[in-house]
């Protein structure tokens, strides 16, 4: 067999696609023949080469390629974990907000049972003491009068202070004396 | 770890956790296949974002039975010769007709990859990078599908043949033909 011959036997062996009894042929013939071993060194070398043609992946490519996917509907859209941890967390959420409006307010109602009842001697107030939540309030109605009538000149003062700690909105606000019922205090009148 | 078929499969049922693995596995070789296909840049990048649209795209019509790779670069060679045809045509030219890339699903035969070789071959450098990628342009397509898929994608020879749709014989005469062509443009830089 003339080395023509052999060329094409030694690009299959360089790629280990010819049978084992070949290969052995092909490594006898190389051993005796320089020129095909300088074609085998050669061949290999342009192997080497063409695999170590490459390019850079663009930084943006997995970007490009999966918006065009989910704008052809072609890929699910992953959950946002924002959303997903919004969604679990809703519950003991809920159950905290809960607690905190109960704690907040189980003082004021205990504050407001036992708050002193109206008597004879207790409405006995002047008329100057009796002015004071109006001029606080103006233009409340009568739920905060009535809850007021039984209250001392100072209790009145402490209740008006109360009633802007509790709701600071109601300070701007005017003509509704249910929004700024001390007692009943907004978060619990929303829940 | 799963292998391309089933993550395949899980795709096909709605996983877009197994495309991004799939994606993750093939989208540097897709994008170095189309670059020693095209010997640019910006082609390649546009042929291997298209290459995984139309995988996803012929998901459904993916038979179970091929194997995944060679499927996937039979889309990848058709797209990128689209590309070559006529890069401002998007390649809607090519359709993949449903299991035409059958495959027996055997292993694909150990060999003797790049790394194998002697890196001190050929003192590389992207100079040389640039001419081996410009011979490769100057190959006849059939020539350099057959020689960039078999050494640069290491794909089998049978591999190879059912990817361009032609007999084992053919792909060991065109492998061999294409390394003769690239030792006479190439042969100042080789050992």
């Amino acid at each position: 067999m003339k080395c023509l011959d052999w060329k094409e036997k030694i690009s299959g062996y360089i790629d280990g696609e010819i049978s084992s009894e070949e290969a052995r042929q092909v490594e006898a013939h190389l051993e005796t023949c320089g020129e095909c071993r300088t074609l085998e060194r050669r061949m290999r070398a342009i192997g080497t080469g063409v695999a170590r043609v490459e390019t850079d992946v663009p930084p943006d490519f997995r970007e490009k390629l999966f918006t065009r996917l989910e704008a052809e509907e072609l890929l699910p859209r992953r959950r946002s974990l924002f959303v997903f941890s919004l969604r679990w967390a809703a519950v003991p959420l809920a159950v905290a907000a809960s607690v905190a409006v109960f704690l907040f307010v189980s003082p004021e109602k205990g504050k407001d049972a036992g708050a002193p009842q109206p008597t004879a001697t207790s409405s006995k107030v002047s008329p100057q003491a009796e002015s004071q939540p109006s001029n606080a309030a103006p233009g409340k109605g009568q739920p905060v009068a009535t809850a007021a009538a039984g209250l001392s000149v100072e209790e009145r003062e402490i209740v008006a202070n109360l009633e802007v700690l509790e709701d600071p909105a109601a300070i701007d606000e005017q003509g509704d004396p249910d929004t700024i019922e001390i007692f009943e205090p907004s978060v619990r009148r929303q829940g | 770890m799963r292998t391309d078929e089933e993550l395949m499969e899980l795709y096909r049922r709605g996983s877009r956790d197994a495309f991004e693995m799939l994606f993750a596995r093939y989208h540097r070789k897709v994008i170095h296949f189309a670059y020693r296909m095209t010997g640019d840049e910006a082609k390649a990048e546009e042929a291997a974002q298209e290459t995984f649209l139309r995988v996803a795209r012929a998901a459904p019509t993916w038979q179970p039975t091929a194997r995944f790779s060679t499927w996937m670069y039979t889309i990848a060679r058709r797209t990128t010769l689209n590309f070559l045809r006529d890069e401002k045509d998007e390649g809607d030219k090519v359709s993949i007709p449903p299991g035409e890339e059958s495959g027996d699903g055997s292993p694909a035969p150990q060999l003797p990859g790049p790394s194998a070789l002697n890196p001190e071959e050929i003192a590389w450098s992207a100079e040389i990078q640039v001419r081996f990628a410009a011979a490769l342009q100057q190959l006849p397509e059939s020539y350099r599908s057959a020689f960039v898929l078999n050494r640069g994608e290491g794909l089998s020879y049978e591999e190879v043949a059912s990817v361009l749709g032609i007999t084992v014989q053919a792909v060991k005469s065109r492998i061999f033909r294409a390394r003769e062509m690239l030792m006479e443009s190439l042969s100042e830089l080789l050992p």
